[in-house]
């Protein structure tokens, strides 16, 4: 919302942020005189202004007084009464909420144990070719991701009709099966329904970021594993997978954060949260709270559970990439 | 030089600049400019304003007013509505809602529903006696009328009469549910084509139970919620209703499939996939149009009993006619109102044109009702609607509709799963326990709201000062 | 299982090739499998568009009837139009008055635009004081920003929605592009670009006498181009998506986006897929028009910011 670029896939490479975290001294400081000296000084902060600017206001400002409005319930921005650490209680206790907390997780264990590997897989199949045929595979692979999660949540409604719809009939021709089945309509096959579209519109991005890494894999380490022969697989854990390991820990933490923030993809799919709220995710519950029921002290408590939650996964992630690397 | 950017961005604010120019031009000589109509009436149904047209313009002829009749989509209207209940933002005068919206606007104090209360005017006017009684529970929030309604929205079954009189079926011997389920089996089991798949169902129902489930409940005396607006979804008339649908969904008494809407809804028609179509009045006009093939080859049929001489009927739907707060001239409205609903010398001709039944009484003696309809076979369908009007099953509106409904098709589908990995034998309990806690979530979920108990105090927002900037 | 249809039987027979293949080359074989695979990925990835497009121009009466275009001898106006097209594009009446289509695709074009203009700016000016200046406050600054990152956008919705009520913003183009003006993310992605850039070239700026404004327009902003490029694509992708935002702080139909526009159409023309279908296609152009032009800029920025550590 405030931020659109924060796009579920879109974000920082952080790992690249920290490691690249030593600047250039302008040697002018030292050499020059006073007024290119103050000059120099206030520059970076004009620069910086407007971020700062509206970091405090619909950042840290927000924040704050998020904290404060989870102890209240509202009705619209306009009314509210202190309830205390009840809708901390309330959301926790909810069935509904803890629904929406493991579809979410499924969502994102799903993204990271079938998305990514086949983002790689596919980048390493692309690897091997060249020119023109690469591009145009790439350019197929990656142009789903022009269409925005609402777009692609009415166009897989569609796909995914009993009997008429594409991927219906399409999974009949292939393996004789599936013809009639209730991808929204089936609380069991809601959430596959939607990994599946994420897939379709996810899995080229990822890969666009691996091809770049196995572009930097030393060749000549290959070649050597090679003649010792090494098989392919071999090739692959001990010199393919640790040089790319911190754009693999990058894209899983991306992934991750993108993971939890799943919202308008099921919500336009399904119409929805689906039946028996099997599409219901943290942010699709929050949304309903903060702006179908008006109660935005217990969207703002939401919020604070998810971001505890994303917090605590992208550190034990973080952590234990590091461990890997560090073996 | 060429831009510093490089040339996307440049491209970029070229159409930034050129399509903000394009925004704003069009706002400029947007025909909102001339001045503000007496009345503003928005609708979300074009079958209904274009009905309304020419009642509308005698009104001002008579009135020697400015009213402008609009047809916005539903999800527009009823977002527009909600965010000027929380934010103060510009809306019609009068609205059109649809069942199930107006406890979206009655989650917070009574006194700020943003719906001008009609409670003393519909008792002044005789209303209440007029009409169908039943239709007011669905416009009412504790005890407050909100809007009027518009409909009666009694409920038959649509079926290829062909068909259904190729395979032999006399409909008038399905009177009763435990006959109708017993002559699908038999349909269902006829493979006219040999190649083991069933050919023909006998009823659509979502399998995800959908509205169908509601108002099968309802026709078996179940309401969602009582009139004292507390949750009443686990009664025991739900309890068989989940058990008997459930077995019509899966397993070896299974007789429907789910036609869906639309044109999945026109493909199951035409094709004959399936026999029997829940039909409300509303649906008629949208069989005539959706499916002009199928005409002569229908008909329609009481819904059957749950006991031999129960209800033969049930509702689905309904629309209200609401005033806003914002409505500078409520007087004006309310005659508007009056003239549009409940005139009976227009209800006849609306009749005609949309086949959605009034729900004044008093205009069921109008000639159009008994006019024989050319695409239901010649049946008098206005008739057959007024028959069953007066048993049709009164509902409840509440804050909490649609989390209950949600929660008693959780219920269901719990209870289909429960059947269908082999739980046959306690498919009754079962789905008994399910009601139970899904209708202690609802409670739970209401019992927290401070906005609706009764006389809880209410305090504005602590900031109020700065809070009223907007309103 | 019955006989197999066409699809089993191309599946069986690509399938024979490589097994045949194999038994001649070990290589020949994985570069066939490799092909043919990518193929059959591609096919999938495209498969809905070419569904998407095909629904847009079928008549409403026979959407269902084929799967994707109704085979030649019966194609005519009745079953493949523009139908689907005139319906959408033409003018709609609103709670504000009527409303063509149109008019939310420049309000799409435009808040996409403005906001990626913008946001490059700042974040851009941001990224390069962050690169090459040492400035009091700088490592907790960054440090602020990559903490800033992990915290979901969605936990601020309820506090802004506030926000912008009480500052009178709510259904103003304000309320989507100011708070959206410059981004962390941004910020980062061209600093790890400048980052690059030599600094012999700012001080040969310098001693030119150019401003510090003028060193990042002219110098440094000419030499970062892949990531502006990238960081455009990703910022216009990002905002004419965008669906939350714009749902919540736009009232008046006649200033919404086309994700919500669309959205709400879904119940309106529930009758007739088609038209949204159309709408859907014609939100895929801009987009794709961007994309392709800025292809190479895209992958070589994007790319080089992950991948350098």
């Amino acid at each position: 919302m405030s931020n659109p670029t924060l796009t579920p896939t879109a974000t920082i490479p952080q790992t690249a942020g920290i490691a690249a975290a030593t600047a250039v001294v302008p040697k002018q400081q030292r050499r020059t005189g006073g007024g290119w000296r103050w000059k120099v000084r206030v520059t970076p902060y004009l620069f910086l202004l407007p971020y700062v600017l509206t970091t405090l206001v619909f950042f840290l400002y927000p924040l704050l007084h998020a904290t404060v409005l989870a102890f209240f319930q509202t009705s619209g921005p306009g009314r509210r009464v202190f309830v205390g650490t009840e809708n901390f209680t309330f959301v926790l206790a909810d069935p509904d909420f803890r629904k929406a907390l493991f579809n979410t997780c499924l969502f994102a264990v799903a993204s990271i144990a079938v998305q990514l590997p086949l983002s790689l897989g596919l980048a390493m199949l692309l690897n091997a070719k060249h020119g023109r045929m690469k591009a145009f595979f790439r350019l197929a692979i990656f142009a789903p991701n022009l269409v925005g999660q609402v777009f692609v949540g009415i166009l897989f409604a569609m796909l995914f009709t009993p009997r008429y719809g594409l991927f219906n009939r399409f999974l009949h021709e292939l393996i004789g099966w599936g013809l009639e089945m209730r991808w929204l309509g089936d609380p069991a096959l809601v959430m596959p329904a939607v990994v599946i579209a994420s897939l379709w519109l996810y899995v080229g991005f990822n890969m666009i970021y691996f091809l770049a890494a196995l572009q930097n894999v030393d060749q000549s380490l290959v070649e050597a594993a090679r003649i010792d022969g090494a098989d392919p697989w071999d090739i692959f854990l001990n010199v393919t997978l640790p040089s790319i390991a911190p754009v693999v820990t990058f894209v899983v933490v991306t992934s991750t954060i993108g993971s939890f923030q799943l919202f308008e993809l099921p919500y336009t799919l399904l119409q929805g949260f689906g039946p028996n709220n099997s599409g219901l995710t943290v942010v699709g519950y929050l949304y309903n709270y903060a702006f179908d029921s008006g109660d935005l002290g217990t969207a703002a408590a939401v919020g604070w559970l998810l971001t505890f939650v994303i917090l605590m996964v992208s550190l034990a992630q973080i952590r234990l990439s590091r461990k890997v690397s560090d073996d | 030089m060429g831009f510093p950017y490089g040339t996307a961005p440049l491209v970029i604010l070229l159409i930034a600049i050129v399509s903000g120019a394009a925004a704003m031009l069009s706002e400029a000589t947007s025909p909102r400019a001339d001045g503000r109509p007496d009345l503003i009436f928005a609708t979300f149904s074009k079958e209904h304003a274009a009905a309304y047209q020419p009642a509308v313009e005698r009104f001002e002829l008579e009135h020697g007013v400015d009213v402008q009749l609009q047809v916005v989509s539903q999800r527009a209207l009823q977002g527009r509505l909600q965010s000027s209940m929380q934010v103060g933002a510009d809306v019609p005068d009068m609205v059109e809602l649809l069942d199930g919206t107006l406890g979206v606007f009655a989650k917070g104090p009574v006194e700020d529903v943003g719906f001008v209360d009609l409670t003393e005017h519909v008792h002044r006017e005789g209303l209440y006696d007029r009409l169908v009684t039943s239709r007011f529970g669905k416009w009412s929030s504790r005890g407050h009328i909100f809007a009027l309604p518009h409909d009666v929205h009694s409920v038959m079954l649509a079926y290829r009469r062909d068909l259904v009189e190729d395979l032999g079926i006399d409909v008038s011997m399905l009177t009763t549910w435990d006959e109708f389920c017993r002559v699908g089996r038999e349909v269902v089991t006829k493979d006219l084509t040999g190649d083991g798949v069933p050919d023909r169902y006998m009823i659509d129902l979502p399998a995800d139970g959908g509205d169908a489930l509601r108002l099968l409940m309802l026709q078996r005396g179940g309401a969602m919620f009582d009139e004292a607006g507390n949750v009443a979804f686990d009664n025991p008339a739900a309890v068989d209703v989940i058990d008997w649908y459930v077995r019509r969904v899966a397993g070896e008494d299974r007789i429907s499939f789910p036609a869906g809407w639309g044109q999945n809804l026109a493909k199951a028609m035409t094709d004959g996939l399936v026999l029997f179509y829940i039909c409300p009045d509303w649906r008629l006009k949208q069989f005539e149009s959706d499916v002009p093939s199928l005409a002569g080859k229908m008909a329609l049929m009481p819904v059957p009993a749950w006991e031999p001489g129960a209800r033969r009927t049930t509702t689905w739907g309904g629309t209200g006619l609401a005033i806003t707060k914002q409505c500078g001239n409520p007087d004006l409205a309310w005659k508007l109102a009056m003239h549009l609903y409940y005139d009976p010398a227009q209800l006849g001709e609306r009749f005609a044109q949309t086949l959605i039944l009034p729900p004044l009484k008093q205009a069921w003696t109008e000639p159009q009702i008994d006019a024989p309809s050319p695409v239901f076979s010649g049946m008098r369908v206005g008739r057959a609607y007024a028959d069953l009007a007066t048993q049709v099953p009164e509902e409840q509106s509440s804050a909490y509709m649609t989390l209950a409904v949600a929660k008693l098709s959780e219920a269901y589908n719990n209870a289909l799963a429960h059947f269908q990995a082999g739980g046959e034998a306690n498919l009754h309990e079962v789905a008994r326990n399910e009601l139970k806690s899904a209708a202690g979530r609802v409670r739970t979920v209401m019992e927290r709201n401070r906005f609706l108990r009764d006389g809880a105090e209410i305090p504005v927002a602590a900031a109020a000062g700065t809070a009223k900037g907007v309103r | 299982m019955n006989t197999p249809n066409e699809l089993q039987w191309t599946l069986i027979v690509l399938a024979a090739a490589f097994v045949a293949l194999l038994l001649v080359s070990r290589r020949w074989a994985t570069n066939y499998a490799r092909t043919v695979v990518l193929i059959g990925v591609g096919t999938v990835m495209l498969l809905p568009f070419a569904w998407l497009v095909c629904a847009a121009f079928k008549d409403a009466a026979v959407l269902n009837d084929y799967t994707f275009l109704p085979p030649v001898d019966k194609i005519s106006n009745k079953t493949v139009n523009l139908k689907n097209f005139e319906t959408l594009l033409g003018e709609k009446q609103t709670v504000q008055g009527p409303v063509n289509f149109w008019r939310y695709v420049a309000n799409s074009l435009f808040l996409a635009s403005a906001g990626t203009f913008i946001s490059l700016v700042f974040s851009s000016m941001g990224g390069y004081a962050l690169a090459k200046y040492r400035f009091a406050g700088r490592g907790p600054l960054i440090t602020f920003m990559l903490a800033s990152m992990t915290i979901p956008g969605v936990v601020l919705l309820a506090p802004n929605f506030e926000i912008i009520w009480r500052l009178g913003w709510m259904d103003t183009y304000k309320a989507l592009l100011v708070p959206g003006c410059v981004s962390a993310f941004g910020i980062f992605l061209f600093r790890q670009a400048i980052i690059g850039v030599p600094n012999d070239l700012i001080e040969a700026g310098r001693i030119d006498g150019c401003s510090e404004f003028r060193i990042y327009m002219t110098l440094i902003m000419p030499l970062v181009r892949p990531m502006t490029g990238a960081f455009c694509l990703i910022s216009f992708l990002g905002a004419w998506n965008a669906f939350l935002g714009p749902n919540i702080f736009l009232q008046s139909q006649q200033k919404l986006t086309l994700p919500v526009v669309l959205n709400q159409y879904i119940g309106e023309y529930s009758q007739q897929y088609g038209v949204f279908l159309a709408g859907t296609l014609l939100a895929i152009i801009p987009p794709a028009v961007l994309f392709l032009s800025l292809q190479r800029e895209f992958i070589g920025g994007l790319t080089s910011g992950a991948v350098k550590q």
